[in-house]
């Protein structure tokens, strides 16, 4: 469903991101880690479709994303880690200008966001101005806008960064019904924790190359670090390279 | 196109969102203030260009050569401010806005999210310059009797003009974004825009319009007018739509109608162009801004260990607040135009005709050196305006920092206002002094004008932070953001009517002193009690200005939750 080939972005000389290769299959959840710096928001922008590689393809569904963006991007749900929203805007206006651009119908447009508003708490709020919302607030907007057309495929860039821990279980729980469901979910995060409850496979990223991937046991065994728990297999790996 | 509308559409939505009116604290008392004076300053141009064009018409043979002269002045100067303009706010919509990745992220082609952004770009750097010079070309229609036509065609003519400005500087910034990063780019057309406007400015300046009315020089002028004819370049969009405005003011119906479908015609040409340009290398663009740019300059630490002698985190937020100032490469630009100002300004009074004034010149002199101070103070408001009194708002969301450093929020803010005070000091006597020295004022008015000066600036300073501080705005992306809100507006009133209210205590006191002065006679006991108590009363209200604003700001502050 998503498929990185020789994907490689360069800012001046230094390579952010090197000569990475991943396929992420229909319905799997893949977590994406590293340490700060490591590249993972340049891959999630280049999967979003918000940074051109300096080489290399990125097809979603199918769809090469630099060939034709405007179907890729059709196909996914993005969600950034610090969200920029219309602040003049209410919630429910900001709902409304992304259905108009993801094409949602307008007849299914006000079920389907009074179904997304309820599902992240935010019905109540859907008149305030985003400017009155909380970080957290604003971070489960951005989810609901972004489940608001069906995606196929979900980016998501640290996503229970300001979430409390009702929203992070509902949002686990999302997640997991999604990728049930079909829905192909990338994610990049910090939290070992989440990564190790929610993805089927886990791909760690430093200095730009993709040092490792797999299922948690497997990222065990390679780092040598059987029964381990996920913090000290990545420090493992992360700190051989170094 | 329905994909471009929706893209406009959290532009317009704010707008006619009633919550947003209803919840913005001191928008209507700014909507006011800001409408009263743009209302009156485009009616002073209106009846300026009556005046002037009604005194044109007068002269004869040349009157009519002056107009269209003026014409095509204002339409050259236009489409170069709608040129700077639309550069710089071009840049900042196709690549610096902070919502571009939300916009970048959704299925909608490059091309049509750029249109979007072009048509929000060319309408916020446009809505100004056409505003403010209708009332010429109104002016012009009413002198010189023009039909409907004249107005609907000039309308054409500008709009067009508009377009064709807004496209050619857009397809300029498409190409530089991909030499050089937008971020650093902007700064550099900052700096260029403004050094444009100051040699426009000092051109105009230097060059001594006055001199125009003057008689004696009138050989110079007969000259200077018959080079007014010289016709100008074909190729610049100006030039077609002064050859419609005229041909609409003179009747020529087809002669009109030709220039403006000629700049249209390029018009639609150059946007087609536009569109190419932008479906080839904008995206590119755009990926290429989200690098982070390099430091320019990378240098050494000694400069700042004589800040060493400071305590530990008073040093830290001195050194701090200083090096931010002078990396934010925006502050150079208007570092820049202070200087220009100040320039102007000095010379201004070299060039007062005052010996050729039928009043005695000692007099004369010495009441101009009196509302100097006034004016010299006002400048030193709209300085401290621009940069003190954003300081607070400027530490934006790094505000975290100061709550939680082991500095009171009473030191911040002293910090603060040492670091504009001494400068601000600095300038406002040297050009009390330079202007002074430039009327060639008695010792007295000398002596009084720097010790006013004096005791006003902190007073200023300290209402520049203190309401800065009150009323901080830590989600501007700009200072001139800061100084436009309801606390900008309510530092400005304060000061205006600080300075007005001790140039009014000293006013008598010093009269008195100044005419006893010339006379050479003696003060009776009433007034010289009467001119103590006005400087002390002058000197309290000073006190006053510095400890209450500061403390106001300091309460205010630290009520804030972040």
């Amino acid at each position: 469903m998503i498929e990185l080939k020789a994907l490689t972005k360069k800012y001046g000389d230094f390579k952010a991101v090197d000569d990475l290769n991943l396929l992420v299959k229909k319905g799997e959840i893949f977590g994406f880690i590293g340490p700060n710096g490591a590249g993972k928001t340049t891959t999630i922008k280049m999967i979003g479709g918000i940074l051109a590689p300096t080489t290399g393809t990125v097809t979603v569904a199918g769809i090469d994303i630099q060939q034709e963006p405007e179907k890729a991007k059709s196909k996914i749900g993005f969600i950034p880690d610090r969200p920029y929203l219309y602040e003049k805007l209410t919630g429910m206006e900001f709902l409304k200008f992304t259905a108009d651009l993801y094409g949602v119908p307008a007849d299914i447009f006000p079920k389907k966001a009074q179904q997304n508003l309820e599902m992240f708490s935010l019905a109540d709020w859907s008149d305030e101005l985003i400017e009155s919302y909380s970080h957290g607030m604003k971070q489960r907007l951005i989810m609901s806008a972004a489940l608001l057309h069906d995606p196929e495929v979900i980016i998501v860039d640290e996503p229970m960064v300001g979430l409390d821990p009702m929203a992070i279980m509902m949002v686990k729980d999302l997640f997991q019904r999604l990728a049930h469901a079909g829905v192909t979910v990338f994610m990049s995060t910090h939290t070992l924790a989440v990564a190790e409850d929610i993805c089927e496979r886990i791909g760690v990223i430093n200095k730009g190359h993709l040092i490792a991937s797999g299922t948690t046991a497997e990222l065990q065994r390679k780092a040598n670090a059987t029964d381990a728990a996920l913090e000290r297999v990545f420090l493992n790996l992360t700190t051989n390279v170094n | 196109m329905h994909e471009i509308l929706t893209l406009l559409k959290p532009r317009i939505w704010p707008l006619t969102n009633r919550k947003v009116r209803k919840k913005a604290r001191g928008d209507l008392l700014k909507l006011f203030l800001f409408g009263t004076i743009g209302m009156l300053f485009w009616i002073g141009i209106f009846i300026a260009a009556l005046r002037v064009l009604t005194y044109f018409e007068g002269i004869e043979e040349i009157g009519d050569i002056l107009g269209y002269k003026l014409i095509s002045m204002i339409l050259i100067v236009s489409f170069a401010l709608l040129i700077f303009s639309s550069i710089l706010t071009s840049l900042s919509k196709l690549y610096l806005s902070r919502d571009l990745q939300l916009v970048h992220a959704m299925p909608v082609s490059s091309y049509k999210i750029f249109i979007s952004r072009w048509i929000d770009s060319t309408v916020e750097s446009a809505w100004m310059v056409v505003i403010f010079t209708l009332p010429i070309f109104l002016a012009y229609g009413i002198v010189y009797r023009a039909g409907l036509f004249y107005y609907a065609n000039a309308v054409a003519a500008l709009a067009a003009l508009v377009l064709n400005a807004s496209a050619l500087s857009t397809i300029m910034v498409m190409v530089a974004v991909i030499v050089i990063p937008a971020n650093r780019l902007k700064s550099i057309f900052i700096f260029l825009g403004i050094l444009f406007f100051v040699v426009v400015y000092l051109t105009i300046r230097l060059s001594r319009p006055e001199l125009l009315v003057d008689p004696e020089v009138f050989d110079t002028v007969m000259v200077y007018i018959s080079s007014l004819e010289t016709p100008q370049s074909p190729v610049l969009p100006s030039t077609w739509a002064y050859d419609s405005i005229k041909a609409g003011l003179t009747g020529a119906f087809k002669g009109g109608l030709f220039h403006t479908a000629l700049a249209w015609s390029f018009c639609v040409s150059i946007a087609f162009i536009l569109i190419m340009v932008a479906e080839t290398i904008y995206f590119q663009g755009y990926s290429k801004t989200q690098t982070a740019s390099a430091r320019l300059f990378k240098k050494s630490r000694a400069g700042w260990r004589c800040f060493d002698i400071l305590p530990g985190p008073i040093k830290s937020f001195t050194v701090k607040e200083i090096k931010t100032f002078l990396r934010d490469q925006t502050q150079w630009s208007q570092l820049f135009l202070i200087a220009a100002l100040v320039v102007i300004y000095v010379y201004n009074f070299k060039v007062l005709p005052i010996d050729k004034s039928p009043i005695k010149t000692v007099y004369l002199q010495n009441l101009f050196s009196f509302l100097n101070m006034g004016l010299a103070l006002f400048v030193l408001t709209a300085i401290t305006a621009r940069f003190a009194y954003p300081a607070v708002s400027m530490e934006r969301e790094a505000f975290w920092l100061v709550k939680t450093s082991p500095l009171s929020l009473k030191a911040f803010l002293w910090i603060k206002f040492f670091i504009y005070y001494f400068p601000l000091l600095i300038l406002t006597e040297a050009l009390i002094v330079a202007t002074n020295i430039l009327l060639s004022v008695t010792p007295f008015m000398m002596t009084l004008s720097i010790v006013t000066v004096f005791f006003l600036v902190p007073g200023i300073v300290a209402m520049g932070i203190g309401l800065g501080a009150a009323y901080p705005d830590f989600k501007a992306e700009n200072p001139t953001q800061t100084v436009t809100s309801f606390g900008g507006l309510v530092f400005m009133i304060v000061c205006a009517g600080y300075i007005g209210l001790v140039i009014l205590i000293e006013a008598g006191p010093v009269y008195n002193l100044f005419m006893a002065d010339i006379r050479g006679k003696t003060l009776s006991p009433a007034i010289w009690l009467w001119t103590i108590g006005s400087f002390a009363a002058a000197f309290v209200f000073s006190l006053a200005a510095i400890a209450l604003p500061m403390r106001f700001g300091e309460n205010r502050l630290s009520k804030r939750l972040i």
